[in-house]
């Protein structure tokens, strides 16, 4: 998405860059600091891209503080935001409303931007951390820590340590079969499964209080969120941003061959670790604030690459948009069966499962081996 | 088998069969055996007070009248039921596997199991609660499950990569799982009345349950019978199978219904239960070759084993109180869809 060129030769200091027209598509940014020249390519549709998303974003979060069990005009939400109006609107929205928004759009977009990063790293579009069993190894590590069994630590680290456990034992089974294929897909599902299980198997063990408190984990919902956990979610998602966006040049050369990487002067290695830990890092913190939603993880991404250009890899625009499928998800399982709440993590199964099949079942697709 | 072979070949393969008959006669012997000694541990072993050495003395006879009762009215139905849920998975697991070529299928992967029981949610929403009623119910999501692996199957691209298949059958398995949590969310009734089912469980099986299903278990089990041979034709292939007389559209869908019948009768009693279709046929295949009439007969006994074994577990792990049986299962069964998707040859059906 965005592109640093350094410009090598002394003696073209004193030369406006505006003689070489950017590439079409783009525009150049470019200034002078200590003495350099610096520009920066932004890929025009990819910037349309992104600004249309937060403007969605922007609105469905609005949508989000409006609707509930107390309908309020988008004005009287507003007035309530900053403080004003009645009390009661006040409470619901700056106490209530708000604190699940904010919820929503950062596990939306830890998700997506996991994902993208995951499925660029694996050049396989449906390695995402939620098939690849990596969800469900957080989840169930975040269930042992909730459950209490043995460790006395709080869900946020015990899920990092899960997904880390889950991410090393998928990609240590794939080191035969390589990560580009079905049988990496497939292998992570096993994977899952059996994390999955170890978290049936903590949940019949413990009393039923116990059980009910760990059972917002198991499906995915934003209602039993843990405000520490959110916190670590927050700290840990605005580094990853910019961490990210600084890999986004070096993950678009990523996509091609490791050769070509390499040829091109990436750290192939050191870009791939780093990008792997920042996708596990940002799922697991993610998995601890609202369990375990990872096929926002495939839906983000995959809106984002139909709205941006295919030179880059839209990881801003996949955060966006993973965030705008959250909010939306969260609000539609609020309102659909008004008094029941429908939890996030079901709405995304139905809705991202037959999207899922789609890709699957399209006849040529552009990503896989 | 109809092409003209030489005298010599003709008499090796007499040997060969022979000799693997007498094989297959071994093995069923020694499995029965297993069989018989896993049911008496299902017996003897449980979650409560009752311990072996009481529940001993109740077979031999003896034995107070509370021991008396859990092993006859507790251990004993829910032996017998295990032993037919294993028989029917195990068997659809190898019939399905012939029929998708895939030796990834499985009832439970593919999402079979799933729609039988997001057909019995939505049948008791709509104000069911017969337990005849919920077979053929479970037996229809299951067909429809069935249908729809089978025309995913036939899609180019996806029929032909076994692991792909997988995939999308774990997709919609997830599917169908998130629809049936919907309908436990809005109508509570149904949800206490099915909750402790859509996990997958033996505990608190009735003889009357067994009785349920055992007529559409026979019923599958003739047609299992009639298509056996047709199905070993088909294995080699839809020409050889045609030109040997067989009708490979017949078959496929004959099949289909068995496995519907039997997936569908299996989860009705026990819940959705994963991988004992997938690991069953494995074993069964590693013992017997590649004969699916060979692999059926031993998938009978192979069935019951796994799944006592894990109800077992399930009952022991957790001593007081018990888990679902689909997590033993799970646990038994993901190392094998692992190691069987890492061999560099998967095995072509």
């Amino acid at each position: 998405m965005r592109t640093r060129t350094l410009t090598p030769p002394v003696n073209l200091m004193n030369r406006r860059h505006t003689s070489v027209p950017p590439p079409t598509g783009t525009w150049r940014l470019g200034w002078t600091l200590a003495g350099r020249d610096y520009a920066v390519l932004i890929d025009r549709r990819a910037c349309f891209a992104s600004l249309g998303l937060l403007v969605v974003l922007l609105a469905i979060s609005l949508l989000s503080l409006c609707l509930g069990s107390l309908a309020l005009s988008p004005r009287e939400a507003l007035a309530g935001l900053f403080g004003h109006g009645a009390p009661m609107n006040v409470f619901v929205v700056r106490e209530l409303r708000l604190a699940r928004l904010v919820a929503g759009v950062a596990t939306g977009a830890a998700f997506a931007l996991s994902g993208c990063l995951m499925q660029t790293l694996a050049r396989n579009r449906l390695a995402t951390p939620g098939i690849v069993g990596i969800d469900n190894g957080a989840t169930a590590f975040a269930v042992a820590s909730v459950v209490g069994v043995g460790v006395s630590l709080s869900p946020p680290p015990m899920a990092l340590a899960g997904a880390a456990t889950a991410t090393a034992i998928t990609f240590a089974l794939a080191s035969d079969v390589g990560t580009r294929g079905y049988r990496f897909i497939v292998a992570g599902i096993g994977v899952g499964a059996v994390f999955g299980a170890l978290t049936q198997l903590l949940m019949s063990r413990v009393a039923i209080d116990a059980a009910n408190s760990a059972y917002p984990w198991t499906v995915g919902s934003l209602n039993a969120r843990d405000d520490v956990a959110l916190t670590w979610l927050l700290c840990g998602l605005a580094p990853g941003i910019v961490v990210a966006c600084y890999l986004a040049r070096a993950m678009r050369i990523l996509r091609f061959s490791d050769a070509v990487a390499q040829g091109l002067g990436h750290r192939v290695r050191a870009c791939r670790y780093v990008a792997l830990a920042l996708s596990v890092a940002l799922a697991a913190l993610a998995v601890a604030v609202a369990g375990p939603v990872g096929l926002v993880g495939l839906i983000g991404p995959e809106i984002a690459r139909q709205l941006s250009s295919h030179r880059g890899v839209p990881l801003i625009a996949s955060a966006l948009a993973g965030a705008v499928v959250m909010v939306a998800a969260d609000l539609v399982g609020r309102l659909l069966l008004a008094p029941i709440e429908v939890p996030v993590g079901i709405v995304t199964a139905i809705v991202g499962a037959p999207f899922l099949l789609w890709i699957l079942l399209r006849p040529a697709p552009r990503f896989q081996s | 088998m109809t092409e003209p072979i030489s005298h010599e070949r003709v008499s090796c393969r007499e040997r060969l069969s022979s000799r693997e008959r007498l094989s297959l006669v071994k093995l069923m012997l020694i499995l029965l055996t297993g069989l018989g000694l896993v049911s008496l541990m299902s017996l003897l072993f449980g979650a409560g007070d009752v311990g072996p050495v009481a529940a001993w003395s109740v077979l031999t006879g003896g034995g107070s009248d509370d021991a008396r009762f859990v092993v006859e009215s507790l251990r004993l139905p829910r032996t017998l039921v295990g032993v037919a849920v294993g028989m029917a998975l195990g068997v659809a697991g190898s019939l399905i596997q012939a029929v998708a070529r895939n030796p990834l299928a499985e009832p439970g992967l593919l999402g079979v199991s799933a729609g039988s029981a997001l057909a019995v949610a939505i049948a008791l929403v709509l104000g069911a609660s017969a337990a005849t009623l919920r077979v053929s119910v479970a037996q229809l999501g299951a067909l429809c499950g069935c249908l729809f692996v089978l025309a995913m199957a036939r899609v180019n691209g996806v029929g032909s990569d076994p692991v792909r298949l997988v995939l999308a059958g774990a997709v919609l398995s997830g599917l169908m799982g998130a629809l049936t949590s919907v309908i436990l969310l809005v109508d509570q009734r149904s949800a206490d009345e099915i909750r402790f089912w859509v996990i997958g469980s033996l505990a608190g099986r009735r003889l009357e349950d067994l009785r349920a299903i055992l007529p559409s278990l026979s019923f599958a089990g003739v047609l299992v019978v009639v298509i056996a041979r047709p199905l070993a034709a088909l294995a080699l292939g839809e020409r050889v199978a045609v030109g040997l007389g067989h009708h490979p559209r017949w078959i496929r869908l004959l099949c289909i219904v068995a496995v519907a019948m039997l997936v569908g009768a299996a989860t009705a009693v026990a819940g959705p239960i994963a991988f004992v279709g997938l690991v069953v046929p494995f074993v069964a295949r590693a013992l017997a070759g590649p004969d699916i009439r060979r692999a059926l007969w031993l998938a009978l006994p192979l069935g019951p084993i796994m799944i006592l074994c894990a109800d077992i577990l399930a009952r022991l792990l957790v001593a007081p109180s018990e888990m679902p049986l689909g997590v033993v299962t799970a646990l038994v069964g993901a190392p094998v869809l692992i190691a069987v998707v890492r061999a560099h040859r998967l095995p072509a059906l």
